[in-house]
């Protein structure tokens, strides 16, 4: 008995660590399927959607395993939606023991969404990219990967002090503007190009990406939230630059 | 030109370090974004920016689904870097340009036109994605 409690554990948190990272809901509960079933369910039912998940785990012996699992924190993490896929491949095809998917899983789960210097600095090169892919100078592009890696170091510092993800996008944005008027007053640059670039690293490319995957899979629940998730998110960074701009007298 | 093709490669192989894509796929997507941005730019200068996109979308999907079968990933994994240049953060940036200069006319032909075009790769993915997904799915019937 004690085993297949155990069981039930290993599967709801592979489905709460991809919906965590942002996977799409089909995904997590066709893996949920998938475990349940190598390791010894005959029948497995999940229903997920991005703020919460349910399994029902049949047992050869008749009981059935019903769980919830609450999901309150989200964030972009598609390495490790790769890894958990990879490893419930290879647990259905029993090549890796339930102790070793256990301790993977777990060691995903501590890892979280692993922030670095080097992230940010890099992320700071996409504002650069976009900011020369809508015509600006290769000056501007400078000034908008600077600023773009400070707007990143910005939300990572809010994400750590459990920042609403809206909130983040908005003060993000604010400070991209904040600092490009106040470069913009020493000297003679594209402001609009910069900030532009600039807030672009803030984009919600995964809510909208997952949002068209899961509204096409029939996932229409999951599918209009991550749609409204992401029109939340451009609408908060467009209210954040404007806010900087209006009262900087534009 | 070929500043522009890089750019797209550059941006799509930045943000899959934003989206913390796994280290071994993200020169491939940033491949997948910089042909993206190639095709709409091309496009853009024969039918329109609104065709641009929607190609450039079915490339995009088309090969995020193609390297998620061949390299064994998520398709999440290239698609999400491969759209992004396509996201049209610059019209939306200029909508609340005008919205905030109190230009409601121009504001909200930009507006529109910046939901056709978020439509538009939404509609390549969508169309791509559904093919491809029935070809898996009698695929796996068969077995």
């Amino acid at each position: 008995m004690k085993g297949m409690e155990q069981l039930v554990g290993l599967v709801l948190l592979a489905g709460e660590l991809l919906l965590t990272c942002g996977a799409e809901v089909y995904r997590v509960e066709e893996t949920m399927e998938r475990m349940g079933q190598a390791a010894g369910f005959v029948q497995v039912e999940g229903f997920a959607t991005p703020t919460g998940l349910f399994i029902s785990l049949h047992a050869p012996n008749g009981r059935v395993y019903t769980r919830v699992r609450r999901i309150r924190q989200s964030y972009n993490n598609l390495a490790t939606i790769a890894e958990v896929n990879a490893l419930s491949r290879a647990f259905s095809a029993k090549r890796i023991s339930v102790d070793e998917v256990r301790r993977e899983l777990q060691r995903l789960q501590e890892q979280g969404a692993p922030e670095s210097l080097r992230r940010q600095l890099i992320g700071g090169g996409g504002a650069m990219a976009f900011t020369i892919m809508y015509g600006g100078t290769w000056f501007d592009a400078l000034l908008a990967g600077v600023t773009g890696a400070i707007v990143l170091m910005v939300t990572s510092f809010l994400h750590r002090q459990s920042v609403p993800k809206f909130l983040q996008a908005a003060l993000g944005a604010a400070v991209a503007a904040g600092l490009v008027l106040g470069i913009s007053q020493l000297l003679t640059t594209h402001p609009n190009l910069i900030t532009l670039g600039a807030v672009m690293v803030l984009a919600p490319g995964v809510a909208m990406t997952t949002a068209i995957r899961d509204l096409l899979s029939g996932e229409l629940l999951s599918g209009l939230s991550r749609s409204a998730e992401a029109l939340a998110v451009s609408v908060a960074i467009a209210s954040g630059v404007a806010l900087v701009l209006s009262l900087g007298g534009r | 030109m070929v500043t522009q093709i890089l750019a797209g490669f550059v941006g799509a192989l930045t943000f899959s370090y934003i989206y913390r894509v796994p280290a071994s796929q993200r020169m491939y997507a940033g491949a997948v974004g910089s042909l993206g941005w190639t095709i709409s730019l091309s496009a853009r200068q024969g039918g329109g920016e609104l065709l641009g996109v929607f190609l450039a979308a079915i490339a995009v999907a088309v090969c995020s689904e193609v390297l998620a079968r061949r390299r064994q990933q998520p398709v999440l994994v290239f698609l999400i870097p491969g759209v992004i240049p396509l996201v049209p953060g610059g019209k939306a940036y200029l909508t609340m340009l005008s919205f905030l200069q109190q230009d409601y006319v121009d504001a909200v032909g930009l507006l529109v036109s910046t939901i056709l075009m978020a439509g538009a790769v939404a509609a390549g993915i969508i169309i791509t994605s559904s093919t491809f997904r029935v070809y898996s799915r009698t695929k796996y019937l068969r077995r």
